[in-house]
């Protein structure tokens, strides 16, 4: 469980995110969105520790976050962003590999290494992981990073809950990609992990989230249970422009259309 | 046993700079490691001082010479001699590998690590101090001359020397009744890789003065960086470029072009003269010769 | 290539620098054949030749083995820590800054410390080239470390300021000096390892060894800043301390090195580059291939040095760069190739 107390982040005299509280429960996939400079990233960033909050609080199962010691946050917490930049060869097995990092001291274990070839089969990319990364199709390479992401988080510990971040994952993919990630993202649900995700893309986010978050200049406007909280009023009020809610008779999830 | 060797790595990625250490291996085989001298007292000398090199060759101990520094050039014998490096910058392996029974020097020569590695294997270590002034020079001279149990040789030659500079005193005498020739003497740096006045510290000053001219450098250190500033202050009647100085630019017009040289009376008149460095930067059996021919030089139109 | 378990490069590595330490001692001005090396080893005596083997050439090889080693792990750090392969344990100011100590020591000498040198004695140049390179090391980490945190990009800009400013520091000196005390900075600047004797190369040993083995410590750490330092942040990687761990190692590596033998150049970015176009970047393979590769070639280029203009001595900063150019031209080629069919650096 992540637990949000009146949560304010600033650079120097600029405000980001002005006292927000919340909580995210294990489980469901939390999908927040909000126009550009909103704070929807840096809000993630504070979940995920690399922010250091200028007030309020962020706890993980009942803990402030800033109690917990770097190594073993890294143990149960992973984030997913954007494509990071790789300017030298490594292998596939070699980056999912270091998900593990966290886990072990000097060597991987055995556990370890069983550990990073069950992600690769659950994302498909076994036949993959010889090959240098560098090589590879933006698409393979962000399921690359999403292994890396799981192998960091997955054993479940005892007592706490696991935590798997994702900002933006799927900005730079194509229609394809950005479904695959979506839907891979969506079967962790079961896992019971506290599940939260950045979009910019509105139908996708309605497409596979569980409860939406609604963000604008710091602040929350919205949020609930999806497809519930989506109007075409909050819509323009947070993104300043017209939408259409329409049903598609397939599904019981509206497709937004804008004006 | 080699063969097999070079058909077991052939086929790594390394075998390039294997094969290099290979080639050196044999390279290596070739050396013999020193043979005995064919000098009779078996003496065998590195010298890394050209004034000692030059001494020894005057005094007809040249047979013992296996090995010199490069900037003894003095006779042009000596250059046939295997070179173990600049004075300055020696490594003791290469003096080892001439099998010496003692390396002469003037206490001039580095680095250290080189020679306290020489020491460490024993090899002895002769330094010869003096060679400065002419009394000191002949003491020198005579002082090599025993060395080589020839005592007549070192007499000889320092008789030859004071004959030899009284010619040249006579002849300084001659224009005596003219004023003194200003000169300014132009070296060129290797390391620093530009040219400098040599200033009144140094040997070329004592030559000079027994030349009969003025040393129109005007600091008291030894070296001056040539530039328009300096031509222009001492306004020198002759200028002596030395041998590598000189020959960089090629002749005489283009040495008037280094900086402020044309401006001065001696490029106007075309009294810029070479002037070999061993003949001028220190003292020797030759140093009467020079001197004569030094004012003879100056005295050129 | 690829699929080549790292364990056969350690060992084909070691077995290499065997070799080549053995051929080391046995090529040079004087060679000494195997015969004589073992005899001396078993009967030690007065020889000269003996005295040249235990007392020059042994602790020459092993000097030669471990700043080849330490420069070349100072540059797998240095590349690691910028994500840059054509980064050198130089860029940090740290030679340029033990090339300046070494200038100033050339040209004021004694003058300077009064004293001082004599207690010095032999050590001044190493003293003060270690003091220069650890003073321009810490130049540029002060300037680019803004509010508590170090900006890589900045670092660099910093090194190039820093590195200009001692080199024309050294410009400065070369110009006031006289022409034997401007040799003296020209052969220290192209490097040698003729003033090798036991005392220095324990010396650069025991700081080599020590500071290969505290790199590999940081190697996983490395790898995970591979990423970026989001990344490696959220693997749990303190990258600040990283930062600031992995400069003060490469000073301690590069300027004692360089304080006893000068500036050898291109060692340090070279030789990680051919083990990553050979197998991996992962760093704990680059440390110890480099410390083994790099032990290796500059033990033959110390060979060329010593044979090819013997008994004079050929500067050893200038056979590097000639010898490690055309390996390294030629293994790009190769790595351009294979690209055409999918291969590395995409």
């Amino acid at each position: 469980m992540l637990e949000i107390q009146g949560l304010v982040c600033k650079i120097g005299s600029k405000t980001i995110v002005d006292g927000v509280s919340l909580s995210f429960d294990p489980g469901r996939l939390h999908v927040i969105v909000g126009p550009n400079g909103s704070g929807k990233s840096t809000l993630l960033k504070a979940f995920s520790g690399e922010w250091v909050p200028t007030a309020g609080a962020v706890t993980y199962d009942s803990v402030n976050l800033t109690r917990i010691d770097k190594l073993h946050l890294a143990r149960r917490r992973a984030v997913m962003t954007q494509l990071p930049e790789l300017h030298f060869p490594l292998s596939v097995e070699e980056i999912v590999m270091m998900g593990r990092y966290p886990h072990f001291s000097f060597s991987p274990t055995p556990n370890d290494r069983a550990i990073c070839g069950q992600v690769m089969s659950h994302l498909s990319i076994q036949p993959l992981s010889g090959r240098d990364y560098l090589t590879l199709s933006g698409g393979e390479r962000q399921r690359v990073q999403f292994a890396r992401a799981l192998a960091q988080i997955w054993e479940a510990p005892a007592s706490t809950s696991r935590y798997l971040f994702l900002d933006e994952p799927v900005s730079s993919l194509d229609i394809h990609y950005q479904h695959q990630l979506m839907q891979l993202a969506r079967d962790l649900v079961k896992e019971k992990i506290v599940l939260i995700a950045v979009l910019h893309d509105l139908n996708l986010a309605l497409h596979y989230a569980d409860r939406m978050i609604f963000v604008k200049q710091g602040r929350i406007v919205a949020e609930g249970a999806v497809p519930g909280i989506v109007t075409p009023s909050l819509i323009r009020e947070v993104f300043d422009i017209e939408a259409r809610l329409l049903e598609d008779p397939q599904s019981d999830i509206p497709v937004i259309v804008y004006a | 046993m080699l063969y097999k060797r070079n058909q077991l790595w052939c086929a790594l990625p390394f075998r390039s700079s294997l094969l290099l250490a290979v080639s050196l291996f044999f390279i290596a085989c070739g050396n013999r490691f020193g043979d005995k001298g064919n000098n009779k007292q078996g003496l065998r000398i590195v010298s890394v001082s050209k004034q000692l090199t030059e001494i020894i060759f005057a005094v007809g101990g040249d047979t013992a010479l296996v090995g010199v520094d490069i900037s003894s050039t003095w006779p042009p014998a000596a250059k046939k001699i295997t070179a173990v490096g600049y004075h300055r910058a020696l490594n003791s392996e290469g003096i080892i590998s001439l099998n010496p029974t003692a390396v002469w020097n003037d206490g001039n020569w580095g680095p250290q690590p080189t020679i306290e590695q020489l020491k460490k294997v024993g090899i002895p270590l002769r330094q010869f101090d003096g060679g400065a002034t002419i009394d000191s020079t002949k003491q020198l001279i005579r002082q090599v001359a025993a060395e080589f149990h020839n005592p007549k040789a070192g007499d000889s030659i320092c008789d030859r020397l004071d004959r030899d500079m009284a010619r040249a005193d006579s002849l300084r005498k001659t224009y005596a009744n003219q004023p003194p020739l200003k000169v300014l003497v132009i070296h060129f740096g290797q390391a620093a890789n530009q040219y400098f006045v040599l200033n009144h510290r140094g040997t070329q000053q004592q030559m000079l003065e027994w030349a009969g001219a003025i040393n129109v450098a005007d600091t008291a250190q030894k070296w001056k960086n040539l530039s328009a500033e300096v031509i222009a202050k001492s306004q020198p009647d002759v200028i002596l470029a030395t041998d590598y100085g000189f020959d960089l630019q090629g002749s005489l017009e283009k040495f008037k072009q280094l900086p402020g040289v044309a401006l001065s009376p001696a490029a106007k008149n075309n009294r810029i003269h070479r002037i070999e460095e061993h003949d001028l930067v220190y003292l020797g059996p030759r140093t009467g010769q020079n001197v004569y021919n030094l004012i003879q030089l100056i005295h050129q139109h | 290539m690829k699929k080549i378990p790292f364990r056969v490069y350690y060992i084909v590595l070691g077995l290499l620098l065997l070799l080549s330490l053995i051929i080391s001692a046995r090529v040079g001005a004087v060679p000494i054949s195997y015969e004589h090396m073992f005899y001396f080893l078993r009967h030690p005596g007065t020889s000269i030749e003996e005295q040249l083997f235990l007392q020059i050439r042994l602790p020459r090889v092993l000097l030669c083995a471990f700043t080849g080693a330490a420069l070349s792990v100072s540059g797998a750090l240095m590349q690691a820590l910028f994500r840059n392969p054509i980064v050198e344990p130089g860029l940090v100011g740290t030679s340029s800054g033990a090339a300046f100590g070494a200038a100033v020591v050339f040209v004021m000498g004694k003058s300077l410390t009064g004293a001082w040198a004599d207690t010095l004695g032999p050590f001044l140049l190493p003293v003060f080239a270690f003091i220069g390179g650890g003073v321009a090391t810490w130049l540029v980490y002060r300037l680019s470390n803004v509010f508590g945190k170090v900006n890589v990009n900045t670092l660099l800009l910093a090194g190039i300021a820093v590195n200009a400013l001692a080199a024309g520091g050294t410009g400065f000196f070369s110009y006031i000096a006289r022409d034997p005390q401007a040799r003296s900075i020209v052969f220290w600047n192209l490097g040698t390892l003729s003033g090798a004797d036991w005392e220095n190369t324990g010396i650069v040993g025991v700081c080599a060894c020590l500071g290969i083995l505290l790199s590999l410590f940081y190697s996983r750490s490395l790898n995970a800043l591979l990423l970026g330092e989001t990344e490696a942040g959220y693997l749990g990687v303190h990258t600040e301390k990283l930062k600031t761990r992995i400069l003060l190692l490469n000073t301690f590596l590069v300027a004692v090195a360089t304080s006893v033998v000068g500036v050898i150049g291109f060692v340090g970015l070279i030789v990680p580059h051919i083990l990553r176009l050979l197998k991996s970047s992962d760093n704990r393979f680059l440390i110890i291939g480099s410390a083994l590769l790099g032990a290796i070639l500059l033990n033959v280029a110390d060979m060329l040095a010593r044979v090819i203009v013997a008994p004079s001595e050929f500067p050893i900063g200038v056979i590097t760069a000639f010898a490690g150019a055309p390996v390294f031209l030629f293994l790009l080629i190769r790595a351009n190739r294979q690209q055409q069919k999918g291969g590395f650096y995409a």
